[in-house]
């Protein structure tokens, strides 16, 4: 039987897991990423552990990454965009936009020398993970804007100024779709101020701090901060917004940062606005204890955020089990920012001719089975069919795997 | 010493391709005719007869799925590849992956098979909680399972609609809730709902589990249609009077009471793991994970791996899950299936792990360490090349010195240690780091690559486990001139080999005593956790140590 071919849109953990799981099985792999990295947004997450994992899976990611990385078969298609399809019959043509490569993999040392000397520090971006490669990347804005600087950085001579883009045609049998979500941004809730005061952070940058410092510190002064609020739901249901549903990861990441920072400054007084506490796993009713007793939860979503002296912020907040409004200063505000459809979801349906749910996501179109679209042949995986965790993400690709493998009839 | 390490030979070795699953559920059924559908021979056993009920996790389904479950029945039966055997328990199992021998106890009779490969899945267990608010169950109190059934009958349907009774559901109060029993509440409050628009639902919940598909879209179709919410803390109180339960509660906001008297009272479920879990789990020698489910969440290995290689964990016998969860749970397992048997035969390392039978005195120590369950014994011991999964742990634990682990040899092991110490420059502190391949050693060449600040004489070796980190080494690194020793392991419950961590831990204690006896500086020596993203932490571990030991 002639080699099958599977398209794999997106290297977040979703398609990674799928790559290699049908990597080494008689078909071959084309995994395709849009940025110059694999990894996708879970690459960035930082470990929650305190002295024990908290099963939180971003060292899971790594893994994976590593994994896939050393898997020959598996051919990364980086810096990478579908264009245009076409079906014929059960065969999928692809015109794939690629490039252009600033920096050449086959030369470059990964010496680290254009990120340490740039100009300016988001001139060159750097991969999270060490088992990208090359492990910079550079963009078209970045180039325009120093290009004498880049044009002499590297004594390999690996960066290249003047590369053009380069298109491919690509033939797939099957198709697996994992293009991921994309973080609410915080700027959509004008009350919260998250542009004005540097001191309210989204989840997201919470993972940056951590990763760059080590450690939680204030933006403002670089400082470990002793009062933290966290407001959870921010962006998801949402009914003003239009967002009626959970994303589902915000409550796990906010209580098991919240654990992860409390371990390391045990003096960290951090109080937890929710709506409702959502399970982190199957030992929830234990972990939950835990954080009740380490933090304090109120039940209420706070309206307005006001500076203070010190870069400080006032929440203002209705407690409902008190029945009265609270006033209460802290030195950190963590907006658990949560799980939006890929804004590139609508032309995504329209590439490949499947449909839509109700809030944006690619539809699954059976109850009993969560890879399948209304399209023969193109499966989903992760969070481009709506919330998910890391490790619900992976089993998620791993069957979308194996509906490819029946899908074209390879057997072991 | 002997140090045996061979390069890896491949072998080839004939395993059995019969798969046995356990439980009769929907995700059972499914299993046993995904795996069948892939030729290989399934021996279904179902010791709860739970084919023959129907699971209550399962109600408020779509009709059509409906069909597909029954058609799924149906199909069992008929398929020659599946030996379906009801009321059928587990009572021993021996042997390793590709080689198992089950004994089970079918209707009475004792029997017995060889299989490949086993996946469990048991089902979820559901009791009413009354008891807790102390409610006997009666006309007007009633279990969510109870509501469910009656909701199918027509003629129940029909009395809301002319009755338009007030109904309250007490959910979330005795147990943590879960997405699951949310939807099977949300359920119920629509039909009741759509049945009559002048009916009365009330639900008093803790935390609304809205962390499924759709169910923020549910919960708000309820609430649209007339559904009354009271989220509260505590559970309101209720008095079991004559007439029926009378439910009160504050409410702070409005500061005064409110007092309800539901013509039916619907009283929440526990949705538990099914009781047979940690009889299975010792048979098979697997590990148990919180709330009585199967296995521990380790992020090392796929959600559906056991820690024994060979034996999966799918559906609700490892955490609370939706059918199309379970079901990606049954495809998953079937490819992993497809991926170990493959056509009976498998190409192995010819050991990874090796016995000196002349040393073996068959203490059984290895058995007993081994987490993966990969050790069995004829007069010595014995360790499956196709189950093991090369951490060392019982090579380092072996009192007799017997087992060596391919490329971490004991005399290899030495050797690395005395060259790293010996390539560090005069005047720099010699740092010696133990670093588990699966955390810490990538964090450290991570730190390295991202040029994060490391000590000059910082030297690591690499182990795959740091189970394998025997006293001897970190002893023998003090004696050949380490200023400094790191033993760097994964956080506990991250260790790939699930107890490494353990071991490393107590020996380092030892490591500790023995020092202290001979006078040398406690501080030369640190126990660390650390997990492969860290590497700002792996730089900042050896930085502190450096400024400690100069």
């Amino acid at each position: 039987m002639e080699a099958k071919h599977v398209m794999i849109m997106g290297a977040g953990i979703a398609g990674m897991t799928a790559a290699r799981d049908l990597a080494g099985l008689g078909v071959n792999v084309h995994l395709i990423e849009k940025s110059g990295f694999m990894g996708g947004y879970a690459i960035s997450y930082t470990c929650k552990a305190t002295t024990e994992c908290l099963q939180c899976g971003a060292c899971a990611v790594e893994r994976v990454l590593k994994e896939v990385s050393e898997t020959p078969e598996i051919k990364v298609h980086l810096s990478t965009t579908v264009e245009a399809v076409s079906h014929d019959n059960n065969r999928i043509s692809a015109q794939l936009k690629k490039g252009p490569f600033f920096i050449d993999p086959q030369k470059c040392t990964n010496c680290g020398r254009c990120y340490e000397k740039a100009p300016e520090k988001t001139a060159v971006l750097r991969s999270y993970s060490k088992n990208n490669h090359p492990l910079y990347a550079l963009t078209a804005e970045s180039i325009e804007n120093h290009r004498d600087f880049f044009a002499s950085v590297c004594p390999e001579e690996a960066i290249q100024p003047n590369a053009g883009v380069t298109s491919e045609t690509l033939e797939a049998d099957a198709i697996v779709i994992a293009t991921g979500f994309e973080p609410f941004d915080p700027n959509k809730k004008p009350t919260y101020r998250y542009c004005d005061y540097p001191n309210v952070i989204s989840g997201l940058d919470m993972e940056r701090i951590k990763r760059d410092h080590g450690a939680l510190v204030r933006p403002s002064d670089g400082k470990p901060p002793e009062k933290i609020a966290f407001i959870q739901c921010v962006g998801s249901r949402d009914e003003r917004l239009g967002n009626l549903w959970c994303s589902r990861v915000c409550c796990p990441y906010a209580l098991r940062s919240a654990q992860s920072v409390k371990n390391k400054s045990p003096e960290m007084d951090i109080t937890i606005f929710y709506m409702d506490i959502q399970n982190t796993g199957k030992n929830f009713p234990v972990f939950y204890q835990a954080c009740k007793s380490d933090f304090r939860f109120v039940r209420s979503i706070p309206v307005d955020i006001f500076p203070e002296p010190d870069d400080r912020l006032r929440l203002r907040v209705l407690d409902e089990t008190a029945g009265e409004t609270l006033m209460e200063t802290f030195d950190l505000v963590v907006l658990s920012i949560g799980i939006m459809p890929n804004p590139e979801n609508p032309a995504i349906s329209e590439l490949f001719g499947i449909e839509l749910d109700a809030d944006g996501f690619l539809a699954k179109t059976d109850a009993l089975n969560q890879t399948l679209t209304s399209h023969n042949g193109i499966f989903l995986a992760g969070t481009v069919s709506g919330p998910n965790t890391i490790a619900g993400s992976m089993a998620q690709a791993g069957q979308a795997a194996g509906e490819v493998l029946k899908y074209l009839g390879v057997t072991q | 010493m002997t140090t045996a390490v061979n390069a890896r030979k491949m072998e080839k070795i004939s395993i059995a391709t019969e798969v046995l699953v356990i439980g009769g559920g929907y995700t059972g059924l499914k299993a046993a005719a995904a795996i069948a559908e892939t030729g290989y021979p399934v021996i279904l056993a179902d010791p709860q007869n739970a084919a023959e009920s129907n699971n209550p996790f399962l109600i408020g389904i779509p009709a059509d799925c409906q069909s597909q479950l029954n058609n799924l029945k149906e199909s069992i039966h008929a398929n020659k590849r599946i030996e379906f055997l009801p009321n059928t328990g587990i009572t021993a199992v021996t042997g390793v992956t590709g080689d198992f021998t089950i004994r089970m106890t079918s209707n009475g009779a004792a029997l017995e098979k060889k299989v490949g490969a086993v996946v469990v899945a048991t089902d979820i267990e559901s009791t009413p909680l009354n008891q807790i608010y102390g409610l006997p169950l009666s006309d007007k109190v009633v279990s969510l399972s109870e509501l469910e059934q009656k909701m199918g009958s027509p003629e129940f349907i029909k009395k809301i609609s002319t009755e338009n009774p007030t109904i309250a559901f007490l959910v979330g109060f005795a147990q943590e809730g879960s997405p699951l029993l949310m939807k099977r509440v949300l359920d119920s409050v629509i039909k009741i709902n759509e049945a009559s628009s002048s009916a009365s639902t009330y639900v008093y919940i803790n935390d609304i589990k809205v962390a499924g598909d759709n169910l923020e879209r549910l919960y708000k179709a309820a609430r649209d249609k007339g559904t009354i919410y009271f989220k509260l803390n505590q559970p309101p109180s209720i008095e079991p009077q004559t007439e029926g339960p009378v439910l009160t509660f504050h409410d702070p906001v409005i500061r005064s009471d409110i007092e309800l008297s539901p013509d039916i009272l619907v009283i929440e479920e526990a949705m538990i793991a099914n009781q047979i879990n940690p009889r299975l789990a010792e048979c098979l020698r697997i590990d148990m994970g919180p709330m009585g489910f199967l296995q521990t969440d380790n992020v090392h290995r796929f959600p559906i791996d056991s820690n024994r290689e060979g034996i999966y964990v799918i559906g609700a016998s490892r955490d609370i899950q939706s059918i199309s969860e379970a079901w990606t749970d049954v495809e998953n397992t079937t490819r992993r299936i497809q991926h170990l048997l493959g056509d009976g035969t498998r190409k192995v390392p010819g050991f990874r792990a090796e016995v000196d039978r002349e040393k073996c005195v068959t203490c059984l120590t290895c058995y007993r360490c081994c987490p993966h369950g990969a050790i069995y014994w004829d007069d010595k011991a014995v360790i499956s090349p196709v189950a093991c999964q090369a951490c060392g742990i019982c090579a380092s634990e072996c009192p007799q010195e017997a087992i060596q682990l391919t490329g971490f040899g004991d005399d290899d092991m030495l050797t690395q240690i005395r060259t790293a110490l010996s390539g560090v420059k005069q005047g720099a502190s010699k740092i010696l780091a133990f670093c588990c391949e699966n955390s810490s050693y990538e964090a450290g060449k991570a730190a390295a690559l991202f040029h994060s600040p490391l000590p000059e004489g910082l030297r690591m070796i690499q182990v795959p486990c740091a189970g394998k980190v025997d006293i001897h080494y970190i002893l023998t690194a003090l004696i050949e001139g380490a200023d400094g020793v790191l033993v760097m392991a994964c956080h506990a419950g991250n260790c790939k080999s699930e107890t490494g961590t353990t071991f490393a831990r107590w020996r380092v204690d030892n490591a500790y005593r023995m020092i202290e006896e001979v006078g040398l500086d406690k501080n030369r020596l640190q126990f660390v956790t650390l997990a492969s993203n860290m590497a700002q932490d792996f730089s900042k571990i050896a930085i502190e140590m450096e400024d400690r030991i100069r």
